[in-house]
């Protein structure tokens, strides 16, 4: 039930004809990834074209192994193959910076790998993230999502505050 | 007179009417290929623009709330090729709607909820090979109109709910049909009757993909008897027994590639072991992978004895870490194991293995036993592994290898030069760290290889015969290396066929001028991410082939000569990311740079660096002419200097003439008869005549000196000849002091006279010339000379040359002051008599 509410979240979210249209030129609104005693995470959609919808169900200043996520969104391009961009940031300056690939054309890792344009894309499930502790401060994560054109299928600009 | 009323009548629905035309159609699409290519996605259309020429191709008008397709809506777009109406909310397709698309070759119909859809809707789309309608709320292959597309190569109908896996009567009418997409559909059982389409008519390319679907049941003998090319069975079961069960199903089916497993995501099956995939035995199958699956049982070699005879087996992202050995028994051509976990490299020995794939096992250290005579493919890229010594058959275990890729992995020490593995032609070490590979020539004896990748392998080249041996070589890449001292020495030798060479981001700061002499067949040089601060265009020369240089993100101020001749003209450069020097001092390569703005890349970006007042500002809009007014600037300024110089020089040198001729005046003497009255001791005779005479009488301008063996009138007393003649007639009175002159009478007299003459005619005018230093006891005698010489400004002789020539300036100087400016003057000069005095 909880997930199907999530996922209707999501949906009135990403629904390109709901919530007014005049999001582009506009910056998307900030949201909730998750907010608990400790930690707070609040995104927004960098992609001028769309917003999306994400969360993740547990929120603690001590990050538990394979964290469950939930992620919504509405292709605007093929995957076939996808990669993810995530820049750290820590006062400005660049903590940690790595790509990862997704989706592997010869090797579809996950179910939504290869699905095309203008399909819709709703993954709950596990991401393979160690266990650590968020140190206490505020953070910038820039996390961008990309096909093998280059061109983006989703960009955030995420806010960690650990308190 | 139209009434209000109706005007307003008229006017309201016609600007309703214009109001209405105004919207969608004029919505601009953006043109990505003249006349071919348009995008119009997501314009909020809610018709499709008729602003499109007729010649388009390719046209994309997703997210456009078109709704409905009518009947030939496509017709004035007769050459269309690929049309792409993704989530336009369409919920009817009417028939005929594409009637006309003759050309179309790719339909994408992608994210609408298609609830009408006419027996003809696909009408007209004989050239049609690619029918995307994914996620379209299909619920039946049966219901889905495209019997007439006869050219269909791949059906994608995957994310719809589609329930039963009943191939149509029409799919006989599909002979072409490669792909068939049916996943995230909602078939559980497979009948089997579902399958008799392929019976009538084989399709044995085609590719089928069922994953997603959740699926319980295949009946026994569905697919006997069936041929395909591809089967692809991924998180379709939810236990290990429905698993069991369908893989049951399958038996008789033969297969070219069989896909088995599971997603990350969904993972279901909660353990696979021997009983489930031995089931496979009743299969014929060519090629077979194993994908995700969370539990496999202990024993893999056991499990998988059902396949002991594909050519290729790969195994994907399994927990196989318990594997030690993989031998006996199989015939596998191809062995492929991706993120299998392995802690330990398992023994592999195959002898029939020709090609071995053991890639992205992060926690695989040290490589194992591999005894595999026929391998021919060896990949061993992405995991951790370290050689201690390599590379010789003795690693590898074979003599056949072509292949070998040990890229992305641990520390690699060279000991050997690849004996027994003459036969390599492609080799990848990239991102793995190679040691003592400058210590012999490692890859002497590889002279079959001809890609060779030792890209950031954190190598510092210091011997020259690196590459030694590699006579066949075409692709060389070694970028993120260094290079002793920063200097590209010359190490490419023999190496005639090399064609692409990659040297960036090697803090590369010069090229030796002989690093390029033997490679007259590379097409591509890439330099960038360097240090180079000159194009040094005497390096490339011997380049005659080359057709791409890439010097961008270096330090390059300008090109190390003015002769920028040798490039071949078919040949681009890249020279963006420099620090362009925009001055005068470089302005040949700025004009170079101009003159090939078609050779280079991003001409416009080409930035200057320095000098910091055109810092930013391309480097094209630099101007000669600004070099040119500063070269006037400079040599007019050169000029008008020497000019004046000259002038000054002449001015200083014919003062004296120009003086008398300037203005066409001439001076006079006025009253006077002569300029001066020279008083003299007869000692000094010589001098008076020789010097004094000569230089003022001959000299310009001319004075007229009154002396006395000249001027004096005979019969007449000296006394009255001094006075008449001498200070009477003169202007000036020269005293010319001497020792003679304090011992003679007569020239103190003649002194004491022009004293008080002086004092009488109240001018200035005794011109003391000090001829020899004079003891002071004996000037102190004539107490007044001695006062007039302690306090007045004497000219004193001094026999050189800069000291005759200032004497006779200073005292030419003192003979003009106070001459009258006279026309005429000078015409009587001759005729006066002349006077002088003597001193005895």
């Amino acid at each position: 039930m909880n997930g199907l509410a999530a996922a209707l979240l999501v949906w009135t979210l990403i629904s390109p004809s709901g919530g007014g249209h005049g999001g582009r030129g506009d910056m998307w609104p900030t949201h909730v990834a998750c907010r608990n005693e400790g930690l707070e995470v609040f995104y927004q959609s960098c992609d001028p074209l769309q917003d999306f919808g994400f969360s993740v169900d547990q929120c603690s200043r001590k990050l538990q192994p394979h964290l469950s996520i939930r992620f919504g969104i509405i292709l605007r391009e093929d995957i076939r193959e996808l990669f993810l961009d995530v820049l750290l940031l820590s006062k400005g300056a660049s903590v940690l910076n790595f790509s990862y690939p997704i989706c592997e054309d010869d090797l579809p890792k996950f179910s939504f790998c290869g699905r095309r344009k203008g399909e819709q894309v709703y993954y709950a499930g596990p991401v393979d993230n160690s266990s650590f502790d968020v140190p206490e401060g505020e953070y910038q994560v820039l996390l961008k999502l990309y096909n093998e054109n280059h061109s983006t299928v989703a960009c955030a600009n995420v806010t960690v505050i650990a308190s | 007179m139209i009434p209000p009323r109706s005007l307003a009548g008229t006017l309201i629905p016609a600007m309703a009417f214009l109001s209405c035309l105004r919207p969608e159609s004029w919505e601009p699409c953006v043109e990505v290929e003249p006349n071919v290519t348009y995008q119009c996605m997501e314009l909020n259309l809610s018709k499709i623009p008729n602003s499109i020429p007729s010649s388009a191709k390719n046209l994309d008008l997703s997210f456009n709330p078109l709704k409905c397709i009518d009947s030939h809506s496509f017709s004035s777009f007769p050459e269309l090729e690929v049309l792409d109406l993704s989530r336009c909310e369409i919920q009817t397709i009417e028939d005929d709607a594409y009637e006309g698309l003759h050309n179309l070759s790719t339909l994408i119909l992608t994210g609408n909820p298609i609830q009408s859809l006419g027996t003809g809707a696909f009408h007209g789309l004989s050239s049609l090979r690619t029918l995307v309608a994914v996620e379209t709320k299909l619920a039946s292959l049966g219901n889905f109109p495209i019997e007439h597309l006869t050219s269909l190569e791949k059906l994608n109908v995957a994310h719809n709910l589609i329930h039963s896996f009943k191939l149509p009567e029409y799919f006989s009418n599909l002979p072409n049909l490669k792909h068939l997409d049916l996943s995230s559909n909602e078939i559980q059982n497979i009948f089997n009757m579902d399958l008799e389409a392929l019976h009538k008519m084989p399709l044995l390319n085609l590719s089928l993909d069922l994953s997603l679907n959740p699926i319980d049941f295949i009946q026994p003998g569905a697919f006997k008897e069936i041929r395909l090319h591809e089967l692809t069975l991924r998180s379709n079961f939810h236990n290990k027994s429905a698993m069991k069960t369908c893989i049951q199903g399958l038996a008789g089916l033969e297969v070219h590639r069989l896909v088995l497993g599971e997603f990350k995501n969904e993972r279901n099956v909660e353990m696979v072991d021997k009983s489930v995939l031995e089931e496979l035995c009743n299969l014929t199958i060519e090629e077979f992978q194993l994908a995700y699956i969370d539990n496999l049982a202990r024993d893999v070699t056991d499990l998988l004895s059902c396949l002991a005879n594909v050519s290729a087996m790969s195994l994907v992202s399994l927990n196989l870490n318990r594997v030690e050995e993989i031998s006996t028994g199989f015939n596998w051509q191809s062995l492929e194991l991706v993120k299998c976990q392995f802690k330990q490299f398992p023994k592999i020995v195959l002898p029939s293995l020709k090609r071995f794939t053991c890639i992205a096992n992060k926690d695989l250290d040290s490589f194992g036993e591999l005894k595999a005579p026929r391998l021919e493919h060896l990949d061993l890229s992405g995991n951790d592994l370290s050689f201690k010594s390599c590379c010789s058959h003795y690693h590898f275990g074979t003599t056949s290898l072509k292949y070998l890729d040990l890229s992305f992995n641990g520390a690699i020490t060279m000991t050997a030069n690849f004996m027994g593995l003459e036969q390599l032609e492609y080799l990848d070490f990239q991102y793995s760290t190679l040691n003592r590979i400058n210590e012999f020539s490692v890859f002497l004896s590889l002279s079959k290889l001809h890609y060779l990748d030792i890209s950031y392998t954190k190598i510092q080249v210091a011997f020259h015969g690196i590459f030694n041996g590699l006579v066949s070589l075409q692709i060389l890449k070694m970028a993120g290396n260094s290079f002793e001292d920063n200097l590209l020495p010359d190490i490419f030798t023999n190496m005639r066929n090399l064609t692409y060479l990659d040297l960036s981001k090697c803090q590369l700061e010069q090229v030796s001028e002989k690093a390029f002499d033997a490679l007259p067949e590379l097409k591509f040089l890439n330099m960038s991410h360097n240090n180079l601060f000159l194009l040094d265009e005497l390096a490339y020369k011997p380049l005659y082939s080359l057709e791409i240089l890439d010097c961008s993100f270096n330090s390059i101020k300008s090109s190390r000569g003015q002769e920028l001749q040798h490039f071949p003209s078919n040949l681009t450069i890249n020279l963006t990311q420099n620090v362009l020097a925009c001055t005068c001092e470089h302005q040949h390569f700025l004009q170079w740079i101009k003159d090939q703005r078609r050779s280079l890349v991003e001409v416009e970006k080409l930035v200057c660096a320095t000098p910091s007042d055109l810092q930013g500002l391309p480097a094209l809009s630099f101007r000669n002419d600004t070099c040119q007014i500063k070269k006037t600037i400079i040599g007019v300024s050169v000029l008008s200097a020497l000019v004046v110089s000259v002038i000054v020089f002449l001015v200083y040198k014919f003062y004296f003439h120009l003086m008398l001729f300037a203005g066409c005046k001439k001076y006079g003497r006025g009253e006077s008869t002569y300029d001066a009255f020279v008083i003299y001791s007869s000692q000094d005779e010589d001098w008076v005549r020789n010097e004094l005479v000569k230089n003022l009488e001959e000299g310009v301008p001319p004075f007229q000196l009154c002396l006395h063996y000249r001027d004096f009138i005979p019969g007449v007393a000296i006394a009255a000849n001094i006075i008449q003649e001498g200070f009477h007639k003169s202007r000036k009175v020269i005293v010319v002091v001497s020792q003679h002159f304090i011992q003679s009478r007569w020239c103190i007299f003649e002194y004491e006279i022009a004293q008080t003459w002086q004092f009488l005619s109240s001018h200035a005018g005794i011109i003391f010339i000090v001829l020899q230093k004079v003891e002071k006891s004996l000037l102190r005698k004539q107490v007044e000379l001695y006062r007039l010489l302690s306090r007045n400004t004497y000219l004193e002789w001094e026999d050189s040359i800069l000291g005759r020539h200032i004497f006779w300036r200073r005292l030419r100087k003192a003979l003009m002051d106070g001459k009258l400016w006279s026309p005429e003057a000078t015409a009587d000069a001759g005729n006066n008599q002349q006077e002088a005095t003597t001193c005895i």
